[in-house]
């Protein structure tokens, strides 16, 4: 199964995250929940769902982490029985991202930070120069969500957003 | 603070080319304790070493033959070894030159600390 991007230098450092950490879901998120790809997904309304969820938990570890120590938290592990979710902060000379993944027994949380820290230089080193745009507006935040979801899930931008099955 | 693997680590890190020792657990692959030299990345080879310790219990277990006594991975520029029991591992990095019989003796003698 390929992973599946917004923007093509996303493309070979979250495959390798995912050929090697052995994960089940994978998502790269820009703060606001704008999707810049994905893995594992087979319908935009869960990644439209696990955006928004990712961007809300990472907006308030991040709080609570300067409340707590001065310094936002950038990285949250949670064990559920069978698969277990960490959330992590990548830094890029661009901007920061989020990045979600969820594991099963195939992986561990010492594999996934392991390739996580490699995923990140390696997005780091590809990302394209930060371009300063106008500030972030309701309107435009859902027009580039519609657009990088349609580009993920390769149909038109304006068409409905839930519910289609991904391509194989 | 002391932990209950301090002395099995220093025993083993007095070996003859063992650059590092580390008490990992198998299934999240988090060092609990380790006494590594300056230049070994202790994170990565726990992560790594467990991962393999717990596929080979695995293997070991489909296959019939029971529980892993000692794992060896010998490679071109060095050794790495792992003991396990109750969900640690106990693990040795060691260059060519090691005595791969004597820290087997060591490691199996201390893994009782891991019960």
């Amino acid at each position: 199964m390929r992973t599946h991007v917004a923007e093509p230098w996303v493309e070979a450092p979250l495959q390798g995250f995912v050929d090697d950490a052995r994960v089940l879901f994978a998502l790269l998120l820009h703060p606001s929940g704008q999707v810049m790809g994905q893995f594992g997904f087979t319908r935009a309304v869960d990644v439209m769902a696990a955006c928004a969820l990712a961007a809300g938990i990472h907006a308030s570890a991040g709080q609570l982490g300067r409340e707590l120590d001065g310094q936002p938290f950038r990285e949250l592990y949670h064990a559920g029985r069978d698969r277990q979710i960490f959330i992590g902060e990548v830094r890029t000379p661009r901007e920061a991202f989020v990045f979600l993944t969820a594991f099963g027994e195939e992986s561990s949380l010492g594999l996934v930070r392991i390739f996580f820290a490699e995923m990140s230089t390696r997005l780091s080193q590809a990302a394209p120069a930060r371009v300063d745009g106008p500030p972030l507006a309701a309107a435009s935040l859902e027009r580039d969500l519609a657009r990088s979801l349609a580009a993920l899930f390769g149909r038109s931008a304006d068409g409905e957003s839930g519910g289609t099955p991904l391509p194989s | 603070m002391s932990s209950p693997f301090e002395d099995i680590l220093a025993t083993l890190i007095r070996q003859r080319g063992v650059l590092g020792c580390l008490v990992v657990g198998e299934s999240d692959g988090i060092v609990v304790d380790a006494n590594v030299q300056v230049g070994v990345s202790e994170q990565v080879v726990a992560a790594l070493a467990a991962a393999l310790f717990r596929r080979a219990r695995l293997s070991s277990q489909s296959a019939g033959l029971g529980r892993v006594q000692f794992l060896q991975l010998e490679a071109e520029k060095g050794h790495v070894c792992c003991v396990g029991r109750e969900g640690l591992v106990l693990v040795t990095l060691a260059e060519p030159r090691a005595h791969i019989g004597l820290i087997r003796g060591a490691m199996l003698q201390g893994v009782e600390v891991l019960a």
